[in-house]
């Protein structure tokens, strides 16, 4: 590949990401994410129509975020989960100022 | 490079048991997570103490700083000794993802990168390479106008002698117009070397907007606060916007516009598909009443029109 050659990929649309590619991209088991769609933690889309899992990138969000705090606090799934909801409102509260030109 | 040191980050003493060094992390954690934390350079601190903790909380990996950093002071002048080989069993960081190693000091980097938990592989091994996740920064001008951003990774690859290394590689990026905050990029076959002859993963680029100096972006819409004189809210009028493309609108303000509305102009937000709509927020600007000719102006305002804007308030 020459160093000027750009790249161009492709936009991956909503709901895209496949299990391995979730569990890759938080550096979790595939097994850590089915425990957590199971237990109603971690929402996912219905899937493509096959029965296969599809998440999108406000699961990733999630995911990640409730993977940093099992990890980081030993805290149990539940917790964190409740943390990461807490999160969720803050930002769309923090998005609502944003667009009204409060910060 | 320099001396790093890992007890120091984390405020503990060097013969502190394992059980400290958890209770350390965990108040600096709650400290400076970035979602909550108020101090300025939180994100930075963040991973300083998560680098400091996946070495010191790995007890391989925290033996091994101790023999290697004996006598050495946070600043100073480091180089592994040449045959420094450490064999390590588990990967890099156990339980940070790889672009959270990736981001970590080229002292740890130099320390622990360079061995994974993937050892030379025999020869009939066969594995696709891993998909690599990276975060592309944006101006909002470049959804409107595509552009292309050059990126700079560090990739885990195998080296001659069959261990992975961390390479370091510079990326020219197409960003595609109308894309959007969040969105993902996938260049096929970008992302970590695979084994034997399985194909390389992918690199996955998520998009995100640096803050706009004028527009506030929502998804595919724009919102942009525009200010207007007294006599054109009242009277209508024509007012030019600026947009991020470097075209001009002449956006028509209806008659009796009051502070507040918002007119939604369709079509003219971020150009995906389809295209997202630019949501104006009307301010009424008050002329300062400086001069005598503006005083006299308002005087007769005062005298001339019955208005309570007070009336339906009951104030």
């Amino acid at each position: 590949m020459r160093d000027d050659e750009i790249l161009t990929g492709a936009i991956l649309e909503d709901s895209c990401l496949t299990l391995d590619q979730l569990a890759g991209a938080c550096a979790v088991s595939p097994d850590w994410v089915r425990v957590h769609v199971e237990e109603g933690l971690l929402m996912n889309q219905d899937g493509d129509g096959n029965g296969e899992w599809r998440f999108t990138r406000r699961e990733l969000w999630r995911a990640r975020h409730l993977h940093r705090l099992e990890r980081d606090f030993d805290a149990s799934p539940e917790l964190a989960a409740l943390v990461a909801d807490l999160l969720e409102e803050l930002e769309s509260l923090r998005a609502r100022l944003q667009r009204a030109g409060l910060r | 490079m320099d001396f790093k040191d890992y007890y120091q980050t984390l405020g503990v003493a060097r013969d502190a048991t394992a059980e400290d060094i958890k209770k350390a992390f965990r108040k600096l954690a709650r400290k400076y997570h970035p979602d909550v934390s108020k101090e300025a350079d939180a994100e930075a601190r963040m991973k300083d103490v998560n680098e400091a903790y996946a070495v010191l909380s790995d007890s391989e990996k925290r033996a091994a700083y101790d023999q290697l950093g004996q006598g050495h002071h946070p600043g100073q002048d480091f180089r592994p000794p040449p045959d420094w080989q450490p064999d390590f069993r588990a990967p890099p960081g156990r339980g940070y993802s790889q672009a959270e190693t990736a981001d970590f000091s080229d002292f740890f980097a130099e320390l622990f990168g360079r061995t994974g938990g993937a050892r030379a592989p025999g020869p009939d091994f066969q594995a696709r390479g891993q998909d690599q996740h990276a975060e592309v920064l944006i101006d909002l001008e470049d959804a409107f106008n595509g552009a292309a951003r050059q990126i700079s990774l560090r990739v885990p690859k195998l080296d001659d002698k069959g261990r992975i290394a961390l390479d370091s590689r510079t990326l020219n990026v197409k960003i595609p117009k109308g894309v959007r905050e969040g969105q993902m990029i996938r260049l096929a076959g970008q992302g970590g070397a695979g084994f034997g002859d399985a194909p390389a993963g992918d690199l996955l680029l998520e998009i995100h907007f640096k803050p706009h100096p004028r527009f506030r972006i929502d998804g595919r819409d724009l919102y942009l606060t525009l200010p207007v004189a007294p006599w054109e809210a009242a009277l209508g009028g024509v007012v030019p916007v600026d947009l991020p493309d470097g075209g001009q609108l002449k956006v028509r303000i209806p008659e009796g516009a009051q502070n507040g509305r918002q007119l939604r102009v369709r079509g003219k937000g971020i150009p995906s598909d389809p295209p997202g709509d630019l949501l104006l927020d009307l301010r009424v600007v008050l002329p300062a009443a400086e001069t005598p000719r503006a005083r006299e102006l308002y005087e007769t305002m005062a005298r001339e029109l019955a208005f309570d804007p007070r009336a339906e308030t009951g104030v």
